[in-house]
């Protein structure tokens, strides 16, 4: 899940940073508004069913996090009689994903459902697909000059000011009243993962949650960077108590840093779900918790509002999916409601124990 | 008839051909060497000597023809086969390895291995065995180099040509090619290349020397076999011949089959 | 022959600039420098340096497995993609069969990867660089299907032990690891006749084969073992975080030619030094430890540690030059 999180447009930032961190608002300022509220009616249904209509996912990267994605978009595309006709990984790389989507427009899919990588270089590759008439459907990314109800459908995204939030407020179940804290925080310019990162450290600083002093504040730009960087933090600062990590990758290293220096004491908060985490969890091991979102549930979300935009209803145009707490006792169902997946067996074995 | 056929033949080609390509590089190219002989090939830019070298030397076998070694018909398919029937070559690019030391040049592919049986099975090395054997051999032939732990790269011309020379002679070879020895070298290693050439024949090898250098042809071997656009067209006794007649063999102006 | 009291003077003066000594200098160096200033963090303290040597094995194996492939004149950039295949084969065959079993299935990929790499070399006559470019991202590929970009987690206390979490008091098993390869892979390099073939290789090709070396088979060796070192280094990766995954080793592979060629291994063959390779590694270790406890931000450590990468690589070329 190394880099699921992408580089914005910055005019997108700008307009986030503007808003009070309070509430989460779409790119041009559009509320927030649930997920939950899309659906269709048996007669949309029936009319989509009958239109025998095409679908190409171009997706920014592989992970486990896209793979329930495109679980979710299919899970809608098989209900309502869409053919899912391609699908590409740019590596994150825009170049590629500008000739993904060309590729992928000789297939003449009816919707398009991407994260884009860069909102500014891919323009003129998707300019082409809106004028050959595809409904696009984006994640979190806006492009830049294009409208909701215009040249896209919406916008779906994760609720990450809530995630952030959900992580601070585990951080104080985690270390009641407050404590020492680290923080190794994503160093780049990725949206969702600083979002996330600036809500926790908002809802810290902001003492709601508990009397903590963040005795030490690191960035990593590599997920294998994050051992070393524990390593260090805990050798210079052996009375921490918690640390926060940006997201479920870094923290293995993270975790493997605390067990090398013989500090099982110290609790782990991070996002996103992860099996070997999710093992040391099970078994009492450092993590404590987690804030997952539902990857599955964003693309269904996406595959009914390409819907909406081959019937040409009207749709939200900034649409958030929830998130849930993961702790020892939830792990078996948060991991069905991010995945849609079985548990792993080993995982199984691990939450018997 | 010269008494040539009194000795005995260290190494005999019988009708060596090869081709590469359109090209015919060797056609039927037959002489032996006698032990203890120094034998001139010679020939012009092209006339297939390097060839011939090749084919003895295992690196290119030969399309045709045979090749004996001590009268016994043998077969050389690799460079390693050459070795071990005792055919020695020392190339004209020396085929030394620069950053290695004397002694570890000298036994390269020989390597003494150790005595305890298991590090053996290992390939562990004797370095202590490899120093005292390459001081004998170099003492043998009266070589002046300096520390044996000495890396090639930093011994002159001269030098290297002898841990050349030394290491064919080293390895027991009955026959030993030297492709131009003194090509690069200036007179006074030269001449200590030849006095290194007279001792390994006096020692009984058989000695197959190429080279362009007509004064040395004259002072250092006893026969020349001539090839001309690869073909054997002359195999001389070098007290019946000057160093004209050999030029003139070389550029094909005269022709003699012996 | 030079007279003796001038080769004296020349061969001392030498010995203190050979390039094969240069890293050593600059790690004292950088140890001095990190210990003066950041003697209020515990830089220089047993726990510390443990951390590093933790942190550097898997990196301090695959550079000495790379300079078996460089001492032949071959590069292998499929190193850091078997660290994460070998790693993952490892984790799932550990979920089916006992350890052992697992640890030998994972280091056969390794052994497979290097015997697949030394045969198109050598049949297709094609610069080893192409070919491993070529093969890294097979592997990659392969790695990333194995498990659907799933990671594996690893519950085996006595195989997490032995490959990375274990200790004998403050003695990390990640210590005796580097210890043992590097004492291995010197003797091979230096004591055995297959070292001694390989330089020879590496050094004149041409000339080796002369002499009646199979410099096909001593170069396929030479890959065997660097790809079988990265099999190792992934299994200590998945020891160390009790589990494995894809991405593991992608970093490293940078790192690895970096730490080799500070330590005085030429990147053309011929040249190679097992005990430069471990101190390279531990000087690019040490300076990546150094710079998070000096509290420098990300960029400003990046900077650092390029500055100093070049200023190493210019002196030690410089010096080879020579």
């Amino acid at each position: 899940m190394t880099m699921r999180f992408l580089t914005i447009f910055l005019a997108f930032l700008a307009s986030i940073s503007a808003v009070s961190a309070a509430e989460l608002r779409g790119p041009l300022g559009n509320p927030a508004t649930p997920v939950s509220g899309i659906a269709l009616s048996d007669s949309e249904r029936q009319t989509i069913r009958q239109g025998g209509y095409k679908a190409a996912l171009v997706w920014h990267g592989s992970s486990t996090w896209v793979n329930a994605l495109t679980a979710g978009a299919k899970a809608a595309f098989d209900e309502l009689g869409i053919r899912l006709v391609g699908q590409t990984d740019a590596q994150f790389d825009p170049a590629k994903q500008a000739s993904d989507l060309e590729n992928v427009m000789a297939l003449e899919p009816d919707m398009i459902l991407t994260l884009v990588i860069d909102g500014a270089s891919v323009k003129s590759s998707f300019d082409k697909a809106v004028k050959a008439g595809a409904e696009l459907v984006l994640l979190s990314n806006p492009i830049s000059g294009y409208q909701p109800g215009r040249e896209y459908v919406g916008i779906v995204t994760d609720d990450m000011q809530g995630m952030g939030v959900a992580a601070a407020e585990l951080m104080a179940e985690a270390v009641p009243g407050g404590g020492n804290i680290g923080v190794i925080y994503h160093d780049a310019d990725y949206f969702i993962t600083n979002t996330r990162d600036r809500a926790f450290m908002n809802a810290i600083d902001s003492g709601e949650h508990g009397a903590f002093s963040v005795k030490a504040k690191r960035g990593f730009t590599k997920e294998s960077e994050t051992s070393s960087i524990a390593s260090a933090m805990v050798l210079q600062y052996p009375m921490l108590e918690a640390v926060y990590v940006s997201w479920d990758a870094a923290a293995e290293g993270v975790i493997a840093g605390l067990r090398a220096a013989g500090r099982p004491d110290i609790k782990v908060i991070t996002h996103d779900l992860g099996v070997n985490n999710l093992v040391d969890m099970a078994m009492g091991g450092n993590l404590y918790a987690s804030v997952a979102d539902r990857p599955y549930e964003i693309g269904y979300a996406m595959a009914l509002l390409g819907a909406y935009g081959i019937l040409d209803k009207p749709a939200p145009a900034f649409s958030v999916v929830g998130f849930d707490k993961v702790r020892r006792d939830s792990i078996a169902q948060v991991w069905q409601s991010t995945y849609h997946t079985p548990l792993p067996p080993l995982l199984q074995r691990a939450l018997q124990q | 008839m010269s008494s040539e056929e009194l000795k005995q033949p260290a190494l005999t080609v019988k009708n060596i051909s090869k081709r590469f390509g359109g090209i015919q590089a060797l056609q039927n190219v037959s002489f032996n060497i006698n032990k203890g002989e120094v034998v001139a090939l010679l020939g012009d830019n092209g006339a297939g000597k390097s060839t011939l070298v090749r084919c003895v030397s295992g690196i290119h076998p030969p399309d045709g023809g045979e090749i004996l070694v001590n009268d016994q018909q043998v077969t050389v398919a690799s460079p390693q086969d050459a070795r071990e029937l005792g055919i020695e070559t020392v190339h004209q690019d020396l085929a030394v390895i620069p950053d290695f030391d004397i002694a570890a040049n000298l036994f390269l592919n020989r390597e003494i291995l150790h005595k305890n049986p298991l590090l053996r099975l290992l390939g562990w090395l004797d370095n202590k065995a490899m120093r005292e054997q390459a001081q004998i051999s170099l003492q043998r032939l009266n070589s002046k180099v300096p520390d044996l732990t000495e890396a090639i790269s930093r011994l002159s011309g001269g030098q290297r040509q002898a841990v050349a020379i030394a290491r064919a002679v080293n390895s027991g070879a009955d026959v030993v090619i030297m492709d131009e020895p003194t090509a690069a070298l200036g007179v006074e290693q030269s001449a200590q290349v030849n006095e290194l050439i007279n001792l390994i024949s006096s020692q009984g090898v058989a000695v197959l020397l190429i080279s362009h250098n007509m004064q040395h042809v004259m002072e250092t071997c006893d026969r020349a076999v001539v090839l001309l656009r690869g073909e054997s067209i002359a195999n001389v006794k070098i007290s019946d011949v000057t160093p004209r007649d050999l030029v003139g063999f070389i550029t094909g102006a005269q022709r003699l089959t012996a | 022959m030079l007279p003796p009291e001038k080769l004296n003077k020349h061969a001392i003066a030498n010995a203190f600039l050979r390039r094969e000594y240069f890293v050593y200098y600059v790690f004292i160096l950088t140890l001095l420098f990190f210990t003066v200033t950041l003697h209020d963090v515990s830089f220089f303290s047993v726990t510390n340096f443990m951390n590093v040597i933790r942190q550097t094995t898997p990196v301090t194996i695959m550079a000495i497995g790379l300079t078996f492939a460089l001492a032949g004149g071959h590069i292998d950039l499929s190193i850091g993609a078997v660290v994460a295949l070998a790693a993952l084969v490892a984790a799932l065959l550990l979920q089916m069969v006992p350890v052992p079993v697992a640890v030998i299935g994972a280091l056969m990929v390794g052994v497979a990867v290097g015997l697949i790499n030394g045969l198109l070399i050598e049949w297709l006559k094609v610069s080893s660089l192409l070919i491993t470019l070529g093969t890294m991202g097979v592997i990659t590929g392969v790695a990333r299907q194995l498990t659907n970009l799933e990671s594996v987690p690893i519950i085996e206390p006595s195989f997490n032990f032995v490959f990375g979490s274990g200790s004998f008091g403050p003695v990390s098993v990640l210590l005796l690891w580097t210890l043992g390869i590097a004492a291995l892979g010197y003797l091979l390099l230096r004591k055995c006749r297959f070292g001694r073939h390989l330089l020879a290789v590496g050094g004149n090709e041409k000339g080796a084969r002369a002499m009646g070396i199979s410099t096909i088979k001593v170069r396929i060796m030479a890959l065997v073992l660097a790809s079988s070192a990265a099999a190792l280094a992934g299994l200590l990766y998945a020891g160390r975080l009790h589990g494995a995954r894809y991405t593991l080793g992608e970093a490293d592979l940078l790192t690895v030619i970096a730490a080799v060629a500070i330590g005085g291994t030429s990147l053309f063959g011929g040249r190679a030094s097992i005990l430069g390779a471990v101190i390279g590694s531990w000087l690019m270790g040490l300076i990546n430890n150094g710079l998070i406890l000096s509290g420098f931000s990300t960029n400003e450590q990046m900077i650092a540690r390029g500055v100093i990468l070049v200023v190493a690589v210019a002196i030690g070329v410089k010096e080879q030059q020579k």
